[in-house]
């Protein structure tokens, strides 16, 4: 009987009573949440508000509203350098989804039907991804050098002469050139997530989609891309996410200025130029840099927000 | 997180260069008070001994200062410099802000043109007019620090010089003479190329290599330092024949520039200089040390950008790579200036042209490299300014920037020479107000 009481009492106890116990534990996020907030809160909010002054070098001026925003958007040259900056970004962004992800799934594929030696394939694609980014940018541009390089060298080799250009200095080719040289950085990480995407369906029902005699594309097509769509997604946003903060590749092989002539700009390689400007710290533009990096905050978040909304709701729709 | 980080270290380069001030003036008073009974002309010796701060971007040049420093201590025992420079980039912030509160160096190595004038007009700086030697300058190149007011605020120590590099056992393997008109500069680059050597290492692909170029060999096309004069003080503009000839000029050498340029880096052109693939380089004095380390035997000499008569002036343009100044609120203005009067003297300038290889300031130096002798003579007798890095670095994008984009767009068939000037003037319109207007 003093048994069922104490049960009682404790069952009493349980759902929304108030503690000590219980309490503090709601302490323990605190030290995160700080980290969280200094370091990620805190500089989206001092960048939009640093957006909302006027700066006369490193030094805050005056509140001046939305000017920057009508400056990046009314005032030559901005507003062109915008535009073709994103672009680019576009350009970027779709480049990378039909070449690297494409081949990453067929890839990702092969090694999933069972090849030999698929765990040496899949430790060679994600190599290239150890490397910096800087060092990738150096061995392309090494490789893509107009008189030298291993590209041109293997093209006049094999009688392309008339093949032959200088793919960094011809806008034409340059920007092409870089998305491709980052494809082949980031092929292994989507290769990865496609794969861990094919291992999670199961077994069975592949199994049975066989017995009922779906081969090849069609198996492709209705079976394994439908059962696979959360990879398919985190792909996605990943690549876009990736596309539009493009950067580090963009300045280590063609410098701050999207050479040749902006041909290779994009938004954050804009931002970087605007914002800080050469080399010396002269012509440093905090309050419009800080404008571009909120509207670019904004494109990423809206659109990568817009395309999981879309994503679920077709999941429910299913 | 960058900002925050940024602004807590110069918080801490503040205390630091504050504390730095304290022990200054605390030094010499402690150093009285202890040695008593050591006898009273060691006291006073060590009494005198006063410790100074010397700040600067340049970290790559501390051994040479401190060579230089010692030398100066032959003659000056009692003042104890340091050479303490900031990292390159940070230099402009964590001076200001040292500035602002009341501390710094003692010796302030200013920013050539408008950063470092901005400090002597706002005060921050002692001027140096009284300084012996000063009158040995020309009034160009103290324009690197000569405030609003008209005073000389600091000592120029280097020039940056761009000229015209050639290699010599090509020139004499084809008969080539160094070119003393613009004819034979172009004469020189069709012989070579008839020989399959590329007249010109060059490339379009950095864009500072085109506003360095242009800067070098505009000057003969638009008529140098006169045209300069006249477009600060507003007689006239970058849409002018003068500038858009200097441009269309540029697009002419292209026929004389390597195969696929456009995609061709500073690096591809040092290589190809230095291994004899080309017999010119439009460049500056600094690639000299680089270009001696890749290849020790490249029989390598300068000559000067030839006029286009025979009878006018050939040029190298110059920028000054720095001044030293000395800071208003310095407790030790008097030593400060024996330094700066030390910087005038031809004995620094040896100094400096042997240590840093790079032209002196000061004319008449001999250094032990005959290049930079050369380089030092021609930057002391017929310079032009670099007009992009002189009087045009401003703007955002700079104009000089916008030469250098626009340019690009030129030599890909998209801009034409006359648009390229539009451009530019576009950018000058957005900040640069003429002198005279």
């Amino acid at each position: 009987m003093s048994q069922g009481t104490a049960l009682e009492r404790k069952m009493k106890r349980q759902p929304g009573a108030w503690s000590w116990k219980n309490s503090f534990i709601h302490l323990f996020p605190i030290p995160a949440l700080a980290v969280y907030a200094l370091f990620i809160v805190y500089p989206i909010a001092a960048a939009f508000s640093y957006s909302l002054y006027d700066w006369k070098g490193l030094q805050k001026g005056d509140f001046i509203g939305i000017g920057n925003f009508v400056k990046l958007f009314t005032v030559e040259p901005f507003n062109g350098l915008f535009w073709n900056a994103f672009g680019h970004n576009w350009y970027y962004f779709a480049l990378e989804m039909i070449v690297q992800n494409g081949i990453a799934f067929a890839l990702a594929y092969i090694i999933f039907s069972k090849v030999k030696g698929a765990e040496l394939f899949k430790i060679a694609y994600f190599l290239p991804r150890l490397l910096s980014v800087i060092v990738v940018g150096f061995l392309w541009k090494l490789m893509l050098n107009p008189n030298y390089g291993l590209v041109n060298v293997t093209l006049k080799k094999l009688g392309l002469d008339t093949w032959t250009r200088p793919w960094l200095g011809d806008p034409e080719t340059a920007l092409t050139s870089i998305v491709l040289a980052n494809c082949w950085f980031g092929i292994g990480f989507s290769v990865l997530i496609f794969l861990a995407g094919l291992q999670s369906i199961s077994q069975e029902v592949l199994e049975a989609a066989r017995i009922d005699g779906v081969r090849g594309f069609r198996m492709i097509r209705s079976m394994i891309v439908p059962m696979m769509m959360q990879s398919v997604v985190i792909i996605t946003v990943f690549t876009f996410i990736h596309a539009f903060e493009a950067f580090e590749l963009v300045y280590a092989m063609q410098g701050s200025q999207g050479e040749p002539y902006h041909s290779t700009d994009t938004l954050a390689v804009f931002f970087y130029r605007i914002a800080f400007g050469g080399s010396t710290g002269d012509s440093v533009a905090i309050g419009l840099g800080s404008a571009l990096a909120v509207v670019l905050f904004f494109i990423i978040a809206t659109l990568s927000a817009l395309f999981m909304f879309y994503v679920r709701k077709k999941e429910m729709d299913h | 997180m960058k900002r925050m980080f940024k602004s807590s270290m110069i918080v801490a380069a503040a205390a630091a260069l504050s504390l730095a001030g304290c022990s200054q003036s605390g030094g010499p008073s402690q150093a009285g008070e202890t040695p008593k009974d050591n006898g009273g002309q060691k006291t006073e010796q060590q009494q005198a001994k006063v410790k100074l701060t010397m700040g600067s971007w340049r970290t790559e040049d501390r051994d040479a200062y401190e060579k230089i420093i010692k030398e100066f201590n032959k003659q000056n025992p009692n003042i104890e410099i340091a050479f303490n420079p900031t990292k390159n980039t940070e230099y402009n912030t964590v001076l200001n802000t040292a500035l602002q509160t009341g501390s710094g160096p003692d010796i302030i190595q200013l920013r050539p043109y408008a950063a470092g004038i901005a400090l002597a007009d706002a005060g921050y700086l002692e001027p140096l007019d009284g300084v012996k030697g000063l009158d040995q300058f020309s009034k160009e190149t103290l324009s690197a620090a000569t405030g609003k007011d008209g005073k000389v605020y600091g000592i120029p120590t280097v020039f940056s010089s761009t000229q015209i590099f050639y290699n010599k056992k090509l020139f004499a393997k084809f008969g080539i003479q160094e070119p003393k008109t613009w004819d034979e500069l172009l004469k020189a680059a069709d012989t070579l190329k008839q020989n399959k050597i590329a007249p010109f290492a060059f490339g379009s692909k950095e864009g500072w290599i085109l506003s360095l170029t242009h800067g070098a060999l505009g000057p003969q096309i638009y008529g140098g330092t006169d045209f300069v004069k006249n477009i600060t003080s507003g007689k006239t503009n970058f849409k002018s024949k003068e500038f858009t000839d200097s441009i269309a000029m540029m697009q002419g050498l292209a026929k004389y520039f390597p195969d696929n340029y456009s995609g061709v880096s500073m690096d591809d052109m040092r290589n190809m200089f230095v291994t004899e693939q080309a017999g010119m380089m439009v460049m500056g004095d600094w690639e000299i040390a680089v270009m001696k380390k890749m290849n020790p035997d490249l029989d390598m000499d300068v000559f000067p950008v030839p006029p286009q008569k025979a009878d006018g002036k050939a040029s190298v343009t110059t920028w000054v790579d720095g001044s030293y100044a000395v800071n208003a609120k310095s407790a030790h203005k008097a030593e400060a200036m024996k330094f700066i009067e030390f910087m005038t003297t031809k004995e620094f300038g040896t100094l400096v042209a042997n240590e840093l290889m790079k032209p002196s300031t000061i004319p008449g130096v001999e250094a032990k490299d005959p290049l930079v002798t050369k380089i030092s003579k021609y930057a002391n007798s017929i310079s032009t300014p670099y007009m992009m890095v002189v009087h045009f670095a401003a703007g955002n994008p700079t104009t000089k920037a916008t030469l250098e984009t626009s340019m690009q767009g030129m030599y890909l068939n998209k801009l034409t020479p006359e648009q390229v000037a539009d451009e530019v003037q576009k950018s000058a319109d957005s900040w640069f107000k003429p002198a005279a207007k």
